[in-house]
């Protein structure tokens, strides 16, 4: 199992915005659904070992990223775009994504290629020298895209990639996950449940710092068949059903 | 979005030597995007007119054109304030553009990859500080500028430069906030002001570490012969730079303290870097408080190396005055006409006169100051000229305006008599002022002229300056040339010159000891 995860907490004062997850994945796409606040976001920075958590265990590639030395064997490992990606306007597509691949500490010899691919793969190939402050915000998106994929990480961790993607490259991206996850865990935090329908191998559901849900997207679809739940496509009706579900036995309890 | 891993389509970047290790890598992209080259046509812009311009209206010696841009620190000043701007900004970057959860989560520790940013900053403003510092230089010495270039004083400037950059980026890294730049530079200017100003109100003890404090090899009347007859002492600039480096790893060390720089062992290590930074500096404070001032600088015993003590070996640039040889230091070589033409009426007027001068040489001024421009002594009897103590006709950045011939020339000539007849350090007794106004007349300066060439004098180091014997009684100077030591001056001077020049044979001696009174001059 690449992540391992027993009972997580995550506490900000008073607030739990992570409440107790257990998750263990392999190789393959998983997708984070859940509504906003649900804690997509903590646990993933969790796992991107920028914060500690505050109760539970976490093993990350075989690995505790409570000691520092595992910790940066894993982010040499990993790859993460975070929700709200800044960027250098001053910098072009390559040299960003050569910046994070040698942060990442990838063997020198290998960075020009990897540099490339990454950025042939968000096909970004014939903007590589343009600076990033020229790029629209979906051209943006793949270029972080491109830092996050550049090292070929055995566990990618993305927060709402897709956002500010066009339909098409939204397509593209979907292969581009499914092809990742054949090799490396690649985790999807997002709001779009046909990205997950149409990459995810596994999707989990948060609601309220829980997982509240886990299982293939044919069992979420499977969840809101005949409840009656609000949405257009069977994920969406599974979603809101698996939802309801857990809030009305959190206020019966 | 391609999902296959095939060969991809060759584009031209990025377009690097990919032989070069990781941490230079990182370097040459920091370097290519850093914020600072930005700044630098402002940073020229100011240097050009706030360090190099007005230097060039003072003597074209080192030691006079460097006083007011390093010695008092005007290149430091110029260049600090930016520079830790500059760097604030970078420091800040990461937070400021939302990227610090992604550089954080990966493997390099976030304090190395903060260093490669500072690194950049302070490559770029070093280097523009040195090549501004170059090409001053480069013009000083088209001009033929005399003496060698006080580089201590230039790698001081850089340390100084670094430290800003440094102190900059700390700002930056711990308020990653918009106005961190402004603060940063703003906090900079300050410093600059606080280090200037102490300057005048402490000429020793420990602000003597302050970079923009000119007191120090910069500093007394013989700031034009550093370099020119002995080195630049470097004990003031190795304890300075000492200062401007702890400072530097200080703040440096301090931008590793944080939970997210790094492990525990590199936190460690950043936090002995912070108080390794803070020991040098404040033992380079302790060593100038050990300071003392010699006749060619500041000396720091802990730090001084006796080779540097060795003066500087040169071939005189010479002439002839009235038939003496007048030898001065190449370095004055423009100011040898000048020299001769000064010294030639009045040694031509004390010819074979006991004590008359064969020869005439230059030397160092001393760095102490107080000593007189000229004296005579030996046998036979050398006149010794300390060229350095003067202001040199030409431009005369402290004065109120250029330096005439004429009024140097005048100087020169009242200096050699106020010397032949023994004045020393005062203003010399009313016989010898009136022997000396004598032979000022014979060289051309007539007696109505001489109180107002001994007024424009009064700020060189020898009698016209000096306070007056305790045993004088007749007043500090020889007075207005209706007095009674111009009175008898106009009877010595209406003696036919055989016979002046018999009575002077005869009685300078006694003149120079003091024996003679005024009555006694016939």
């Amino acid at each position: 199992m690449n992540v391992e995860i027993g009972e997580v907490t995550k506490r900000f004062g008073r607030t739990f915005a992570v409440a107790g997850v257990s998750l263990e994945t392999g190789p393959g796409v998983l997708g984070l659904l859940g509504p906003n606040g649900a804690g997509k976001t903590t646990l993933l920075r969790m796992m991107a070992t920028l914060i500690p958590p505050s109760s539970g265990s976490v093993r990350l590639l075989g690995r505790d990223p409570a000691g520092y030395g595992p910790r940066r064997e894993i982010r040499r490992r990993l790859g993460y775009l975070p929700q709200n990606l800044g960027y250098y306007p001053g910098f072009t597509v390559a040299e960003f994504v050569e910046y994070f691949a040698l942060l990442k500490e990838m063997p020198p010899g290998r960075v020009p290629q990897a540099v490339a691919t990454a950025i042939e793969r968000v096909e970004l190939g014939g903007r590589a020298r343009a600076k990033l402050r020229t790029l629209s915000g979906g051209m943006l998106r793949r270029a972080g895209i491109a830092q996050a994929i550049v090292n070929e990480p055995e566990l990618l961790l993305l927060d709402e990639p897709t956002a500010g993607l066009d339909p098409e490259q939204r397509v593209a991206f979907r292969a581009l996950l499914r092809d990742l996850g054949q090799r490396a865990t690649v985790i999807v935090s997002t709001h779009l449940v046909e990205d997950v329908g149409a990459a995810c191998s596994q999707v989990a559901l948060m609601d309220a710092g829980q997982i509240v849900f886990h299982g293939t997207p044919d069992e979420l679809a499977a969840g809101g068949e005949g409840s009656g739940a609000a949405g257009d496509a069977p994920l969406e009706r599974g979603y809101s059903a698996v939802l309801a579900a857990h809030r009305s036995a959190g206020a019966a309890a | 979005m391609t999902a296959a891993t095939s060969t991809p389509v060759r584009h031209r970047s990025p377009r690097v030597t990919w032989a070069v290790p990781r941490g230079a890598r990182l370097l040459r992209v920091e370097l290519l995007r850093s914020a600072m080259p930005w700044i630098l046509p402002l940073i020229a812009a100011l240097f050009w007119f706030d360090s190099y311009r007005p230097s060039t209206a003072t003597a074209p010696l080192y030691g006079v054109r460097t006083f007011w841009n390093m010695g008092q620190g005007h290149t430091i000043s110029d260049c600090g304030p930016f520079v830790a701007g500059v760097a604030a900004w970078m420091g800040s970057r990461d937070a400021r553009r939302g990227l610090a959860d992604l550089v954080t989560a990966t493997a390099r520790p976030r304090w190395a990859a903060q260093l490669v940013t500072w690194a950049a900053t302070a490559i770029w403003a070093v280097a523009a500080y040195l090549l501004f510092a170059c090409v001053m230089f480069a013009s000083y010495a088209r001009e033929g500028v005399g003496g060698t270039p006080p580089w201590w004083w230039v790698a001081v400037g850089a340390t100084a430069v670094i430290a800003f950059s440094a102190a900059g980026f700390a700002v930056g890294a711990y308020w990653p906030s918009r106005f961190a730049a402004a603060v940063a530079a703003f906090g900079a200017a300050i410093a600059m002001y606080l280090s200037f100003q102490i300057g005048f109100s402490h000429a020793s003890g420990w602000a003597l570490i302050l970079p923009t404090n000119s007191n120090g090899n910069f500093d007394g009347s013989a700031l034009t012969d550093a370099g020119i007859f002995y080195r630049w002492l470097p004990d003031l600039p190795i304890a300075r730079m000492m200062f401007l480096a702890g400072i530097a790893m200080a703040a440096l060390g301090l931008t590793g303290l944080p939970g997210r720089a790094g492990g525990r062992r590199l936190r460690l290590g950043a936090a002995a870097v912070t108080l390794a930074g803070l020991t040098l500096a404040g033992t380079a404070v302790g060593l100038v408080r050990t300071a003392d001032v010699t006749a060619h600088g500041v000396v720091i015993p802990a730090l001084h190396d006796s080779s540097s003590d060795t003066p500087i070996s040169y071939t005189p640039a010479c002439g002839r005055a009235a038939g003496v040889a007048v030898c001065l230091n190449p370095a004055y070589r423009r100011w040898l006409p000048d020299v001769t033409a000064a010294l030639a009426p009045v040694l031509a007027e004390v010819a074979g006169l006991p004590g008359a001068p064969v020869r005439a040489t230059q030397v160092p001024a001393a760095y102490a100051g107080g000593s007189l421009v000229i004296t005579m002594g030996g046998h036979p009897t050398v006149l010794h000229l300390s060229l350095g103590q003067l202001n040199l006709p030409g431009p005369c950045g402290f004065c109120a305006g250029p330096v005439a011939a004429n009024q140097f020339i005048g100087w020169i000539r009242l200096l050699f008599a106020q010397s032949f007849v023994g004045a020393g350090q005062g203003a010399g007794r009313p016989a010898q002022q009136a022997v000396g106004a004598v032979l000022l007349r014979g060289a051309g300066i007539p007696f109505a002229a001489q109180p107002g060439l001994m007024a424009s004098a009064e700020n060189f180091a020898g009698p016209v300056s000096a306070g007056c014997p305790a045993d004088t009684k007749t007043g500090c100077g020889p007075g207005p040339s209706t007095g009674a030591v111009y009175a008898a001056a106009g009877r010595l001077a209406a003696m036919p010159a055989t016979a002046r020049r018999a009575w002077l044979a005869g009685h300078l001696a006694g003149v120079r000891a003091g024996r003679v009174a005024l009555r006694d001059l016939p």
